[in-house]
């Protein structure tokens, strides 16, 4: 989609050319079109606003938190049902303060918070994109956010805003290079990294003190990726993070799944070489937070091994739940995984040692991978030829929870970090999609105090006055 | 008797055939019930035997024989199951468990030539079927999406819409066959139902180089998982229930289906419509068994044609050393063949033929021939590797004639559950044994092209089997030569289906099995317009990209 | 040819108990012409003589590859459990191979001439190494498959069967050390 309205801003450009006048301003505003897509993929507007097999940016996708789901809006160009009547102004409020044109409060799954980031001539040039190079879809998304009480009263949002959100736009730091300068922009701005990896505080606000140090996200896990040896990235190389960006994994070190192989696949492969290191250089100097769980940095863990000699000749127990964590690998693993975890010869199909995926001790990553696979999108992803689709396929259907205890277990001790561990109630909870949230019980009894202490205040002043 | 069920349709059989007949009917709202006599099996357990296997080359030996559902076994020992009547041999291998025989395919998904259906009228050989190419397209299509079917363009087999896949790359090996043999013969990768991409939520080839007997990625589609979207559609399948007979009234409608649990405890079933999808032996075998007083030769037969015209595809084949390392092994078993024998005027005289390159890997092969030639030490080690890089075999893939003396019987000795077991009679025709004298010819240029030595030809007179189970319940257009008319129907019970390979008139020259899926689906079709089901809205996802 | 797994299995410590009272070394039980054929194989420890020449011939048959202890343990022991008079047929065999100079190549037609009762052994063992399977029909046990010799042996090349290639595609290239004529 964007390739051909990339064509399309270059046609508009074409065309032009042949008229002689005001042509080099022409130009310049397909220029700036096509600066605005760019801008666009960077800040991955389309994974939310885009619902698998709709329309680009015509909305509809439910975006799952613990106070429910929101839905995406349509933001394109249509004026009957997306922001085809927006100002620049009114563009720019939305997408930076979480403010729509209607004067209504976004709620933050939408991450203006970094946003708010992005400088007056990008969102110039986004605006334009989003006007003219987006097709205008008529149609409203099939359903539309209905929140509980009291987070169905966006006003509510005031009050977090202005807890929670910096309008400052993006301040360079003149003692820093270019490239690190670059890098902070697009990982505090569009690139919204925090918005997944920064933990949050009870209202859900982001951590400043915490960024970038890892967050659950209910059921898949944003790892810590500071630049701590040990927890984060530290070890790797910037040249060996930015080829991750761009192709969702590294060898020796692991492999992007669930919502970051979403982030590759839509958004940060499409970057520039340039942008991809600049992301990597600033990521590498984030400050480090240490797990005290990290003795060692996650992707040096475990080693090849085997129990071929517990397999060989013995058949299996008669309740397949009862199968050992051993036959369980060498029934459903050990294909790709190779027999002693060692993978492919090009790494290609993953060793499962010296891998960050089991080198943590969160193990919610090494079980959302079993229950739901590796899924990529898009041409030219992970091997020639496998364009679309499982590059690991999901367990969920195949193994019952109990054969994933035991697997996971085993996989953990015998190639990963052995104080990570799988329960039973975890997979529970993961194959449910996350545990519910207090944060409604939480709110709604709060207000509920707050409105008993206010009563009586009210009850003691006029007491008061009428002695 | 334990307690009845009643269901609208009834589906005799969890294999390929009979889970995509039992989907079609489900996602377009009908109430489904699939009557399976073996037990259910996961792939898991399947790997596991595998790898566990004293016979590794036994396609059967991670799949073994149940007493309450027996199939064929024919290693270490011959189980006997199926009694062998002559004068040729017949040692059909199939699978009576949850998901059926295509578990262990290596997923050749062919269509036939368009001539395969006009055998008669233009080579004045065999039959022609009641239909044509163009009839059933449409389903070779639905058929090939419902799988992911894989294939190139130049296989003989026109089309209107794309394959959903491109073919899967072909290995090192093959590339170099079909250079060296390039331009005399034409090497062509084989259609196959293994994904090339991801599709149906499932991965593409990793070669394995396992597909038979189980492909442990279920990169290639197969019967298990047919019956769990079969399952998913809203199909309920009832395992380890071996139906033994079909019961009718005194109009000739089918009325119930009794089947043995697995304490041989009996139950009935009755329906409104029956659909026999029990392979091509045992569903001939199930409508004799239910021979009564208004049917003494069995259901279905007044034609007497129940079980007869029994067809396979035999094999013989030429094993040889290339003069260059070719290393067999890598990536599927069966990648490419050559077509250009699958039909022309020979066929007059000649049976027509496919030549299939194998790349199965060499390795425990060559190392039970070295040991039992005493090769040990360094020596050993030398040879193993030898054969293993340079050691290539190609095979015919034989048309035979359907023939009313090849059939399926009843015996009179009986399984483990005491049902009479089922009987062959099989003989390989004179047709057939031309076609692999002509074979012979390109056997011969071919090891040739490959610079080969060492040439082991399959022994004289023998053919191997391929399992590919046609014409024991032919469809044709005279009810007093055929089983069935053109849309599975019994000729003699009109609420009596066929899908299987059983109903195939002729053979061809292409592994049974997408033909069956093909006409399933078109039967399918035929009974939802005649009985007014409309097709659903939910869910009707032909196993598109997940 | 080592191969990576070779290397490992010769370098993996064994799965039986250290027993210094009683370890021998290999190459003690061989004669002078066999300890020449596997002059690997001199360290290996053995628990005791039967088991010793039961590595002893198996390190004839194999050739230059390396004895897993683990496995020899295991096909040792379903070798025993098929065949109670097994350790002593393997003495025996040993006998014979030291005493007559036998190698490779020349152990089976000796047999064979022989008419020794000993005949069947050598592709008993051989089996048992190279597919990790012993004894056959009804009666044969599944020891090893990945870690069979006849796996090691194409190992640098081919995976065994069921186990993946690689990433999709990974076999339409030439592989590493195919060559011509």
């Amino acid at each position: 989609m964007s390739a051909r309205f990339a064509w399309r801003g270059l046609l508009l450009s074409a065309g032009l050319l042949l008229s002689s006048q005001g042509h080099a301003a022409d130009v310049d505003a397909a220029a700036q079109i096509e600066r605005g897509r760019y801008l666009a993929t960077a800040g991955d507007c389309i994974a939310c606003h885009t619902v698998a097999g709709g329309k680009p940016m015509a909305g509809g996708l439910a975006v799952d938190t613990p106070i429910g789901p929101i839905i995406a809006s349509n933001i394109t160009p249509s004026k009957s049902h997306g922001i085809g009547n927006y100002s620049l102004a009114q563009f720019s409020s939305a997408v930076r303060h979480g403010v729509r044109a209607d004067g209504a409060h976004l709620y933050p799954a939408m991450p203006y918070t970094a946003y708010a980031k992005v400088t007056d001539e990008d969102m110039a040039a986004m605006y334009a994109w989003f006007m003219q190079g987006v097709a205008p879809v008529n149609a409203a998304p099939e359903r539309s956010t209905r929140l509980p009480f009291p987070f169905n009263i966006r006003l509510s949002m005031l009050a977090w805003n202005w807890l929670f959100l910096d309008k400052e736009p993006f301040k360079g730091d003149p003692a820093k290079s270019v490239e690190w300068n670059r890098g902070a922009y697009l990982v505090q701005g569009l690139g919204h990294c925090g918005t997944c990896h920064t933990p949050r505080n009870a209202l859900m606000g982001e951590q400043a003190s915490k960024q970038l140090g890892g967050a659950g996200l209910g059921t898949w896990s944003a790892p810590n990726i500071t630049s701590d040896v040990n927890s984060g990235i530290g070890s790797w190389s910037q040249h060996d993070l930015a080829a991750y960006l761009r192709t969702g994994r590294s060898a020796r070190h692991g492999q992007a799944a669930g919502p970051m192989a979403e982030a590759i696949d839509h958004s940060l492969r499409h970057l520039t070489p340039n942008d991809l290191d600049a992301i990597a250089l600033y990521i590498k100097s984030v400050p480090a937070l240490r797990d005290p769980n990290d003795s060692k940095p996650v992707t040096q863990w475990g080693q090849a091994g085997d129990r071929l000699a517990e397999l060989r000749g013995v058949p299996l127990p008669k309740d397949l739940n009862r199968m050992s964590g051993a036959q369980l690998y060498d029934a459903h693993c050990a294909s790709c995984h190779q027999a002693r975890g060692q993978g492919s010869f090009d790494g290609s199909l993953p060793p499962l040692f010296h891998n960050s995926t089991t080198g943590r001790s969160n193990t919610n990553n090494l079980v959302m991978a079993m229950l739901d696979g590796v899924r990529r999108q898009g041409a030219g992803v992970g091997s020639a030829g496998n364009t679309d689709g499982y590059l690991m396929p999901a367990f969920r259907q195949t193994l019952s929870s109990e054969q994933l205890v035991s697997l996971g277990n085993y996989v953990q001790q015998l190639y990963g970090n052995p104080a990570g561990k799988v329960t039973l109630e975890q997979v529970t909870i993961l194959r449910q999609g996350g545990a519910p949230s207090d944060l409604i019980g939480l709110v709604r009894g709060s207000l509920i105090v707050a409105g008993l202490a206010l009563l009586l205040a009210i009850l003691w002043w006029r007491r008061r006055k009428e002695d | 008797m334990a307690e009845s069920m009643n269901t609208d349709f009834l589906v005799i059989g969890s294999g390929i055939i009979g889970s995509l007949a039992a989907r079609k009917l489900a996602l377009a709202g009908a109430s489904v019930l699939i009557l399976e006599a073996g037990p259910r099996v996961t792939r898991g357990e399947i790997v596991s035997r595998f790898r566990n296997s004293t016979r590794r080359s036994d396609l059967m030996s991670p799949y073994p024989s149940v007493p309450t559902a027996p199939h064929p076994i024919y290693q270490p020992t011959d189980s006997g199951y199926l009694v062998q009547a002559g004068p040729y041999p017949y040692p059909a291998e199939y699978i009576r468990q949850f998901g059926g025989t295509t578990w262990h395919w290596a997923a050749q998904a062919w269509r036939n030539v368009p001539n395969d259906f006009r055998l008669h009228s233009l080579y004045g050989v065999g039959v022609d079927w009641p239909i044509s190419y163009a009839d059933l397209e449409p389903y070779y299509q639905e058929a090939e999406e419902i799988m992911g079917v894989s294939g190139a363009d130049n296989t003989g087999s026109p089309r209107k819409q794309p394959f959903p896949m491109e073919p899967v790359i072909e290995p090192y090996a093959m590339r170099r066959v079909r250079e060296r043999l390039a331009p005399q013969y034409k090497v062509v990768s084989n259609t196959t139902a293994r994904n090339s991409v991801g599709y149906g939520g499932r991965p593409a080839c990793c070669g394995n180089n396992n597909c038979q007997p189980i492909c442990p990625v279920d990169a290639q589609y197969h019967g298990g998982i047919a019956a769990l979207q079969a399952e998913a559609a809203g199909v309920t399948i009832r395992v380890n229930a071996n139906v033994y007979q079909l019961e009718h009234d005194a109009q000739g409608r089918i009325t119930a289906a009794l089947y043995y649990d697995a304490d041989k405890k009996s139950h009935r079933v009755t329906a409104k419509t029956f659909i026999l999808a029990a392979n091509g032996i045992e569903s001939p075998r199930l409508l004799l068994l239910s021979a009564s007083s208004k049917y003494p030769k069995g259901l279905a037969n007044s034609s007497d044609m129940v079980g007869r015209h029994l067809m396979d595809h035999p094999s013989t084949s030429l094993t040889f050393d290339a003069d260059e390392d070719l290393w067999l092994g890598r990536g599927p078993q069966s990648p490419s063949s050559i077509g250009t024998m699958r039909d022309g005027d020979f066929r007059g005289q000649h049976a027509a033929y496919r030549l299939d390159f194998t790349n199965i890997s060499r390795v425990d092969g060559a190392t039970k021939d070295l040991i039992s030639r005493a090769v040990f030490g360094e020596e050993f080690e030398r040879q193993l590797r030898f054969a293993s890089a340079r050691e290539m075999s190609l095979k015919t893939v034989l048309e035979v004639l359907p023939d009313p003396e090849n059939r399926i019987t009843l015996s009179s000795e009986k399984d483990s559950m005491g049902i009479p077991k089922p009987q062959a009679h099989y003989a390989i025709g004179e047709y057939t044994r031309l076609g692999h004298e002509r074979a012979q010819k390109d056997f011969a240029a071919i090891a040739r092209l490959m610079g080969g030595t060492n040439l082991r030809p399959s022994k004289e007179g023998a053919y191997a089997n391929n399992q590919h189970i046609c014409g024991t319940l032919s469809m044709g257009r005279d009810p007093a030569a055929s089983v069935c008319n053109e849309w599975g129907r019994a000729h003699d019970h009109a609420n009596l289906f066929f899908c299987s390979t059983g109903v195939l008139p002729t053979c061809g020259t292409c592994n049974s099995t997408e033909n069956g899926v093909a006409l399933a689906l078109r039967t399918v079709d035929h009974i939802l317009a005649e009985q007014g089901i409309k097709p659903g809205t939910a869910a009707a996802a032909a196993g598109a990209p997940a | 040819m080592t191969t990576d797994s070779a290397i490992a299995a010769i370098t993996e410590t064994s799965a039986r108990p250290f027993n210094p009272g009683r370890r021998l070394l290999l190459g003690a039980l061989l004669s002078a012409s066999a300890a020449a054929l596997v002059p690997w194989a001199l360290a290996e420890p053995v628990d005791n003589a039967e088991q010793g020449a039961f590595l002893g011939v198996s390190a004839l048959l194999v050739g230059r590859l390396a004895l897993e202890p683990g496995l020899a343990q295991r096909l040792y022991d379903a070798l025993v459990a098929q065949n109670a008079q097994f350790p002593t047929q393997a003495s025996a065999l040993l006998a014979q191979i030291n005493e007559r100079g036998l190698t490779a190549a020349t152990l089976q037609p000796a047999l064979d001439e022989a008419q020794s009762p000993l005949a069947p052994l050598p592709r008993q063992i051989a089996g048992a190494w190279f597919l990790g399977i012993v004894g056959s029909g009804e009666n044969a046990v599944c020891v090893a498959y990945e870690e069979a010799l006849n796996a090691t042996i194409v190992g640098d090349i081919l995976k065994p069967p069921s186990y993946a290639d690689g990433a999709y595609g990974s076999w339409a290239t030439k592989p590493e050390g195919a060559g011509h004529g």
